[in-house]
């Protein structure tokens, strides 16, 4: 009885030891298939934020050495009117892509399947825009745009007005470069919103057919919360996307008239590169990252809840 | 599949092997050929200039043995950019080009620059383009040329409206109110760039406050950026912009692209303020408008201390040695070389610009009048751009952009200047 007793609690012991040891085992094998991914995760994206974060603690030109100076930049960020501009045209450009370029993109993924002739002819004329480098986007539009001689004024000529000077008025260059955004963007978002319609089953249409829904009602009941998950993951990409924007505005104005179109991105790339202040580049940077940061852990868990409430 | 896991691993690590084995065979050649000094220069020029640096540096390696010299040519942002990131991650060229003045200074005070005062000559070169490169009484950068601005106008449309060169300010207005009732634009402007513009800032500034109003604020010797003089070069500058004496929307044309030049070929403009390097772009881009073309210093100003024999210019190419060069001697040696008298007669000859070496006579007559210009100044003012620390030259040219623009008053940009130089300069 007592022998038997004990063979049976060393064998759940061994058992025991035996479920450890394969545990151990799985993590080992986990772990090194993960590693080399991990590790150029860990080296080029988590090491990065890192050591941004400390080199916002110091005052630093970088070359000479760092003096620490502790939140002496955060703070005379948040002094910083420049940085506050830069901050609110990151919103406005935020604001287009989600309000303008998703719905410009879904129309046209829905004209897309509109019975047009011709109108596959579009889905590729559509989508030239986002083909094209953003230099050679940028540098296009600084012709058309050219206050004198560009196309663009020729028109507002022919219309009867005064010529405008898009992208040297404080008012206009804004509104001109967003123009620009939405028409480089906009085709990338009909992409996804075509590839997530083709996927929607035929036969839901065909049963509000028969339940006599309109155009109207098969688009508000079926289409839309059925790319309710796109326009999710869209407006991450937007978002995210918006706020470390920089090139076509680097490029355009590179961020002037009188800081008119200064955006975080351009601002930092100036404090780094211009004025060689490193460590208060590095503090905007780190702003940057925990805006976006925070911005997409609210989206998530906003969708998370609708998701628990069981819609799609 | 055991098998076939244990062969491609044994691949891999082949592989591995390979590369490595490659890296290592690369380096040892590398080192192999260690007799071969090689020296690397970093430049931005183009066409005639980047022509005569490479026959100089042909010339340089076959008058020494064993000695390679390595040019690399990048545009002007980008090369700024690459070049403070090489001396920060300290792997930078052996010699470097630079425009003297705050943004050499900047590397110099990091200690990225060697002393060079032992190797040249300062005797050879223009004590003011010299002065450029010179910090503490020690030189670390050597000045190739010397550029004037000066602004230039078409001769065709001034004959065709009786004009003439204006020598004061009051005729430089009426110059612009003819060319404005006959619909030309009276100067072009590409001021997205925003040193073209402040020129205008700078030359008001010489005419109202004297040419030492920008030495004795940047020294902090009693004048400041908020200089009565400062303000009114501001008030000037939006007088003229209020009279619509430049073309629309000059704040967002960049000059490297060329529209506003090309507002000068074309006719449709009859002024502009550039430096003489744009007469190497007529001859290459509208070799055709140089006959139409005539240049005058800026006029002068009712009440002001300057006078037309104040001139802007700037240095440029200086050259500088990186103090981690391996063979600093060497690389001294190679820009006495580009600085030679004779290397000079090419320079100017060439490209239609100045030098920074004394006693070199361009045969061009065009350019001999630069050099007129340039031999009878009793003060060369340098840009503020290159003379100040980097924050501080950014953000004069911004709130200069910003006066352009109207969107700032003369007293608040003055204001924001001195507050900036008090913090940086003391």
């Amino acid at each position: 009885m007592e022998t038997a007793e004990v063979t049976r609690r060393s064998n759940t012991a061994r058992v025991m030891a035996g479920t450890k040891k394969r545990n151990v085992r799985k993590a080992v094998t986990i772990g090194l298939f993960t590693a080399p991914a991990l590790i150029v995760y860990l080296v080029y994206v988590v090491y990065p934020i890192l050591s941004t974060l400390s080199y916002s603690f110091y005052s630093w030109d970088g070359t000479s050495d760092k003096t620490f100076i502790g939140f002496d930049n955060y703070i005379q960020l948040f002094n910083d009117t420049i940085f506050w501009t830069s901050l609110t045209n990151n919103v406005w450009v935020v604001l287009t892509s989600v309000f303008v370029q998703i719905p410009l993109g879904m129309i046209m993924a829905l004209m897309l399947f509109a019975p047009i002739r011709g109108i596959r002819l579009f889905s590729s004329v559509y989508f030239l825009p986002f083909l094209m480098s953003t230099v050679a986007i940028g540098l296009l539009w600084v012709y058309m745009f050219d206050p004198i001689n560009g196309i663009i004024n020729q028109l507002v000529n022919v219309l009867g007005f005064e010529n405008v000077a898009w992208l040297s008025d404080d008012n206009t260059a804004m509104i001109a470069i967003l123009l620009v955004v939405v028409w480089q963007f906009s085709p990338f978002y009909m992409i996804l919103f075509k590839a997530a319609m083709v996927g929607i089953a035929e036969e839901l249409y065909e049963s509000a057919q028969i339940d006599g829904a309109n155009s109207w009602q098969k688009f508000f009941h079926i289409t839309l919360p059925l790319l309710m998950p796109t326009i999710v993951s869209s407006s991450i990409l937007a978002i995210v996307g918006s706020l470390k924007a920089f090139d076509i505005f680097y490029i355009m104005t590179g961020g002037g008239p009188n800081h008119a179109t200064e955006l975080m991105g351009t601002y930092m790339f100036k404090q780094a590169f211009i004025n060689f202040n490193m460590g208060y580049a590095s503090a905007i940077a780190f702003i940057m990252f925990l805006i976006a940061l925070v911005v997409t852990v609210l989206i998530q868990v906003v969708d998370y809840n609708r998701k628990k409430k069981g819609a799609f | 599949m055991k098998k076939l896991t244990a062969l491609l691993s044994v691949i891999a690590m082949l592989l591995l092997a390979a590369c490595g084995g490659n890296q290592g065979a690369s380096t040892s050649t590398g080192s192999g050929d260690g007799d071969e000094k090689v020296i690397e220069m970093w430049h931005i020029e183009t066409g005639e200039r980047e022509a005569l640096f490479e026959e100089v540096a042909k010339q340089f390696e076959e008058e020494n043995d064993g000695v390679k010299v390595k040019l690399l040519q990048a545009p002007n942002d980008a090369y700024k950019q690459k070049l403070a990131v090489s001396m920060s991650g300290g792997n930078p060229p052996d010699i470097f080009q630079s425009w003297g003045g705050g943004w050499l200074k900047h590397f110099v005070d990091q200690g990225n620059v060697e002393d060079i005062t032992a190797n040249v000559d300062q005797d050879h070169y223009l004590e003011m383009a010299l002065n450029n490169g010179t910090f503490d009484d020690k030189v670390y950068g050597v000045p190739m040329g010397l550029s004037l601005d000066v602004i230039f106008y078409n001769k065709e449309i001034f004959e065709k409206y009786n004009l003439e060169e204006p020598k004061t300010y009051e005729e430089f207005t009426n110059v612009i109110k003819t060319l404005n009732e006959n619909d030309v634009t009276p100067l072009a402007l590409t001021n997205k760039t925003k040193w073209p513009g402040a020129y205008y800032l700078m030359n008001f500034a010489s005419r109202i406050g004297g040419p030492d109003l920008f030495e004795s604020a940047f020294n902090r010797e009693g004048r400041g950026f908020d200089d009565p003089a400062y303000v009114q070069a501001g008030e000037y500058i939006q007088e003229l912009v209020e009279m619509d004496a430049f073309n629309k929307g000059f704040n967002g044309i960049p000059y490297d692209e060329g529209r506003g030049r090309q507002l000068m070929y074309s006719g449709q403009a009859a002024m502009m303020d550039m430096t003489i390097s744009f007469l190497n772009n007529v001859r290459e881009e509208a070799p055709d408008f140089e006959e139409k073309l005539g240049f005058f210093v800026f006029p002068t100003i009712p009440g002001g201390e300057g006078n037309q024999t104040q001139v802007g210019g700037a240095t440029g190419p200086v050259w500088s040695v990186a103090s981690e060069s391996e063979h600093p001697e060497l690389a001294a040696e190679f820009i006495k070389a580009l600085t030679t008298k004779e290397t000079s007669q090419k320079f100017t000859d060439r490209t239609g610009t100045l030098t920074a070496v004394k006693g070199v006579v361009p045969k061009d007559d065009f350019v001999k009048e630069f050099y007129e210009v340039a031999q009878n100044a009793s003060h060369i003012q340098m840009p503020y751009d290159q003379t100040l620390p980097p924050e501080l030259a950014e953000l004069h040219k911004d709130t200069t952009q910003a006066l352009f623009g109207l969107s700032m008053t003369p007293e608040e940009a003055a204001k924001k200047m001195e507050a900036k130089a008090e913090e940086l300069l003391e």
